[in-house]
């Protein structure tokens, strides 16, 4: 009886998960023919660990959002601080002022239209959970997983682009066309990420003035009060 | 068996008694191979009530599948490791469980295709009723629309946008959390916290992973279960050395059961037969003292094939009563053994036989009124006991004299044994008052004697068995029992149907949150079907309008487009009312809540298996025929009921054999309440000795208590017989000696880990120990004070 509680209980939490976890990534197709490392996976795994080789970021990012919601674009700047292996504070300075702290244990969010902060354990917020997740995987540089769940190409050398096309057995596979990321010229962590989702929305975020391996303060992880 | 026969009888035996010995030993031998080949089992159904009501739970859990499931924890035991690796783990193992053992495996599944199925405008028209279109009313305001499209537009700037943004543009009323509202209530309601991650089950710590294992073997079946749990330790050997694993299932209950059954039994068994071994030839200083011994073991085997070949199966928790009935057959030996010894006349001989076959009735018949109780695993418990009595007997009676005087090795006889110990007197009036002080005591005392009806408590799987099941707990959660309503339906739309009206009616006795159906998340097609009609009444009727112009009106302030909730609005009629595919969510979900048994179909609702939502639910299953529950609680209530019941035809009946057998021996009333004495006292001691240390009466010690009433007459029968008719036949001494034989068969029960076997022991021991007492005690205490008339073949 026990065993089917268990069933049902993460049935409905996968459904919980699944309608409100439309993965939206968007990258731009590569073109030419760049030639393609004899071993994806010990190339990946060598780019990612070089791309990982850091226990703290302090990044500015503008996100621009292509979305058939919006008539116009939507250009979103602000300030990503990481630190692993689950803390990321983002931090939106316009259009709102928004921002949100994702540890391992829970997340506490504000935003000026109501500023109130909110806290939620993570351990009850499952979309949370994948969202950090998800961000850990593209924001710490583990590429070396995603071979089991993607297909990869290398679009450029220099700089270097990476594509990911979800597939069949990633659960972004329904929603996400591609995931492209572009490497700084030190190759030592990202300079782009563009996601292109079935729907036609992109999704481009530029990361500017990144700083690996930074001592950061508490200040940098508050949701209220920061700006 | 007249005297003279009797003796013509074990004349006729003495001139063939080489003869009579090498089939004896030919039918032990036999009988020793065939224990090889006889089937046993080690489930504890044969010791439950057919009582109707349980028996349809039990069968509802046999049929259900639910309890022929597999369920493997998986932990990372390494920090370093991720979950990555062990989901890499969990996929090889799962690759590696194939039929016939293993029929199907569940490791997680793909959100992916879940999603696919999945449409919030596909699902919600069929499963909101108009309670839920009420709230959705209420929410096309300005006020409200507005909030909205704020609260979308926002989120649109958060991290989760990138994972949320095409969700919004089908919802933008948020219609998905009236949704979740009643997908929400299964994992709450089921207490298991659980999550799905890359198309696995893992645990909120992110450090285990699970795996549902289906297998064609059913929970009871020993045999099988062994070779199940075996194949399956064997795959989790594949397993990296970084991830451990916990089996969590009914079969490990079974295997585990009998592993300790039969430690049990071995254990008593060596326990028993070093102390018989040790007493005995401390006492008599004989070697030929170990027939007397071994008869009971050789009783024993012939009557394991004897009831195999008549039941079939022997239950082990029958074989586990082994040691205690050889404690109490071997008084027939050890009372021969000493007349002997004694160097007995014929005519004394004739008495024994007479004593020694009144204290086998007394057993046997306390043995025979089992076979009035409806369990039939006390049938199966009498038949075996009666047979070891009777073989028992018959050998002490006929084969015991022929092995203790060979030719070149006669029996020394010693005509004082025991006489020291038959001469001692106890100070009769204190002795007497003291008793009767004690038993009052007592007596009050079994007044308030508790029941403990949980069978569960009888389980005796081994330590490693029950800390898996607190690991899995601990990670997974769901302690707290789950109680079943179950509708059945000869369709499962006819079922679905009544599932649907049991949902109204039980929601408004125990609410929502604590009635997990079917009927909540996935209602009949009938249903689903005037559910449907009526949401797209209620959006043609105007409101489909309304909220598309409020859109338009609160939402130019966030730049959404024209085109921004297309697809809400081009989706609201394309639902159809749909039969639920067979991969997907709702059939994985509805494989869970609908069983079908020979054409019949049950729907399960689950609620907490609290008395409260019992008696409020039970009404509901009067007034729906082919509906009933099944709760753990509820069957130990009945099964308690069950018992008292029983108890309450089989306790006098027991006490009525017995005071019938000692007047038929006795034929008079002084001496029959005489023998009767340490019944009276084993049988009220017992209770009160329990109440005082607040240790429960439970279906297993209260049978052993009513067993134990046919071992304690018997030296009751046997101190009056002596004191009565000056017997000299070191009566006295041979009670002491089955006393303390009959201690120490049912004392090694002490020892099991089983808990069913040791409640026995402890029932026994301490009805047997104070019936002793009463016997050697009081009765030459009361014989005196009632100037008992002795008469005998001769003077002590």
């Amino acid at each position: 009886m026990k065993m089917l509680t268990g069933i049902i209980a993460a049935l409905s939490l996968s459904m919980f998960i699944m309608m409100q976890t439309c993965l939206v990534l968007a990258a731009e197709s590569g073109t030419g023919a760049t030639s393609q490392p004899g071993d994806l996976s010990a190339f990946l795994q060598g780019i990612g660990k070089k791309a990982s080789n850091f226990k703290t970021l302090k990044t500015e990012f503008t996100q621009e959002k292509k979305m058939v919601m919006f008539k116009e674009k939507l250009i979103i700047k602000g300030r990503i601080f990481l630190e692993k292996p689950n803390r990321i504070a983002w931090h939106v300075d316009s259009p709102v002022r928004y921002s949100v702290l994702i540890t391992d244990k829970l997340i506490r969010q504000w935003d000026e239209d109501t500023n109130k902060v909110q806290e939620v354990s993570l351990a009850k917020n499952p979309i949370f959970q994948n969202v950090l997740s998800q961000l850990t995987v593209w924001f710490s540089g583990e590429y070396g997983s995603l071979l089991d769940t993607n297909d990869v190409r290398v679009v450029k050398r220099d700089p270097l682009v990476i594509e990911f096309i979800p597939r069949d057995n990633n659960v972004s596979k329904k929603v996400i066309k591609s995931i492209t990321i572009t490497f700084r010229d030190d190759q030592n962590y990202l300079q782009q990420l563009r996601i292109l989702e079935m729907s036609g929305d992109v999704t481009t975020i530029n990361f500017i003035h990144t700083i690996l391996n930074t001592p950061l303060n508490s200040k940098n992880f508050e949701v209220k009060g920061r700006v | 068996m007249s005297d003279n026969r009797f003796l013509l009888f074990n004349n006729f035996i003495h001139l063939h008694k080489k003869w009579v010995i090498g089939i004896v030993l030919l039918v032990t031998a036999a009988a020793s191979a065939g224990l090889f080949f006889a089937r046993y089992e080690g489930n504890i159904d044969l010791m439950l009530p057919p009582d109707k009501e349980i028996t349809r739970s039990m069968d509802f859990l046999r049929d259900s599948s639910l309890s022929d499931k597999v369920v493997v924890s998986l932990a990372l035991t390494d920090p370093g490791k991720t979950k990555k690796e062990l989901f890499v783990a969990v996929d090889s193992l799962a690759a590696s469980l194939s039929p016939p053992l293993f029929t199907k495996v569940i490791a997680g599944f793909s959100v992916a295709n879940v999603m696919e199925e999945f449409s919030i405008l596909q699902y919600a028209p069929q499963v909101l009723g108009a309670q839920d279109l009420a709230a959705i009313d209420s929410q096309i305001n300005a006020e409200t629309v507005s909030r909205k499209m704020r609260g979308i537009f926002l989120q649109s700037l958060r991290p989760e946008s990138i994972f949320m943004s095409s969700l919004s543009r089908s919802d933008p009323l948020g219609i998905k959390m009236l949704l979740l509202g009643k997908m929400r209530a299964l994992p709450a309601s089921m207490g298991y916290d659980v999550a799905i991650e890359d198309g696995h089950f893992i645990s909120r710590d992110g450090r285990h992973a699970m795996l549902i294992i289906q297998t064609p073997v059913p929970m009871m079946d020993g045999l099988r279960s062994k070779e199940l749990i075996a194949a399956l330790q064997e795959r989790l050997k594949g397993l990296p050395e970084f991830v451990s694993a916990d089996i969590i299932c009914g079969h490990l209950h079974t295997v585990s059961n009998e592993q300790v059954i039969k430690r049990d039994i071995k254990v008593a068994s060596i326990i028993a037969s070093i102390s018989f071994l040790v007493l005995f030839l401390l006492v008599f200083r004989d070697a030929r003292v170990l027939f007397v011994f071994i008869i009971p073991l050789i009783a024993v085997v012939w009557a394991i094939i004897m009831a195999s070949v008549i039941e079939g199966k022997l239950s082990y928790m029958v074989i586990g009563f082994g040691t205690a009935i050889a404690g109490i057959s071997i008084d027939y030996g050890l009372l021969v053994y000493i007349a002997m010894k004694r160097g007995a006349d014929s005519a004394q001989i004739v008495k024994l036989a007479k004593l020694v076959t009144i204290d086998a009735s007394t057993t046997m018949f306390s043995f025979i009124v089992l076979y009035f109780s409806l369990i039939r695993g006390y049938h199966q418990l009498a038949l075996f006991s009666i047979l070891c009595v009777i073989i028992c007997l018959i050998l002490s009676l006929f084969v015991l004299p022929l092995t203790l005087s060979w030719k070149h090795y006669r029996l020394v006889s010693d005509p004082t044994i025991g006489d020291r110990l038959r001469s001692f007197r106890w100070p009769v009036k204190t002795s007497v008052a003291i008793w009767a002080l004690l038993t009052s005591v007592a007596l009050v005392l079994s007044f308030s004697v508790k029941f403990d009806s949980d069978v569960k408590k009888l389980d005796g799987s081994g330590p490693e068995v029950l800390r898996a099941e607190r690991t899995f707990h601990d990670v997974w959660g769901g302690k707290d029992s789950q109680a079943i309503f179950v509708v059945t339906g000869k369709s499962l739309e006819d079922a679905m149907e009544k599932n649907d009206s049991v949902f109204r009616e039980a929601i408004r006795v125990v609410g929502s949150g604590d009635f997990t159906s079917l009927a909540l998340f996935w209602p009949s097609e009938k249903l689903r079907r005037e559910n449907s009609e009526q949401w797209d009444r209620f959006w043609k009727q105007g409101r489909e309008k309304k909220l598309k112009a409020l859109i338009r009106d609160t939402s130019a302030a966030s730049r959404f487009s024209e085109q921004a909730f297309a697809p809400f609005f081009d989706g609201l009629y394309a639902h159809r009312v749909d039969t639920t595919s067979t991969t997907g969510l709702i059939a994985q979900l509805q494989e869970r809540f609908v069983l079908n048994k020979n054409g019949e179909y049950r729907i399960l609702s689950y609620f907490p298996d609290e008395k409260k939502y019992i008696d409020a639910l039970t009404a509901i299953t009067q007034r729906y025929p082919g509906t009933f529950i099944v709760s753990g609680k509820a069957l130990s209530a009945s099964i308690s009921a069950f018992t008292v019941k029983e108890v309450r035809i089989l306790a006098p009946l027991a006490v009525l054999f017995n005071l019938v057998l000692a007047w038929l021996f006795f034929r008079n009333w002084k001496e029959t309440f005489l023998a009767l004495v340490p019944l009276i006292t084993g049988v009220v001691w017992l209770v009160g000795i329990m109440s005082l240390f607040n240790i429960p009466l439970n279906v297993v010690n209260i049978v052993a208590a009513i067993i134990s009433t046919g071992v304690i007459v018997d030296y009751g029968l046997g101190i009056t017989y002596e004191y009565r008719y000056n017997l000299g036949i070191g009566t006295v001494i041979a009670v002491t000696l089955s006393a303390a034989t009959n201690v120490i068969g049912c004392g090694a029960l002490l020892f099991a880990k089983h808990p069913a076997l040791y409640s026995t022991g402890v029932a026994m021991v301490i009805s047997m120990v104070t019936g002793y007492l009463s016997s050697v005690i009081v009765i030459p205490s009361l014989c005196s004070i009632m100037e008992t008339t002795k008469m005998g073949a001769k003077n002590v």
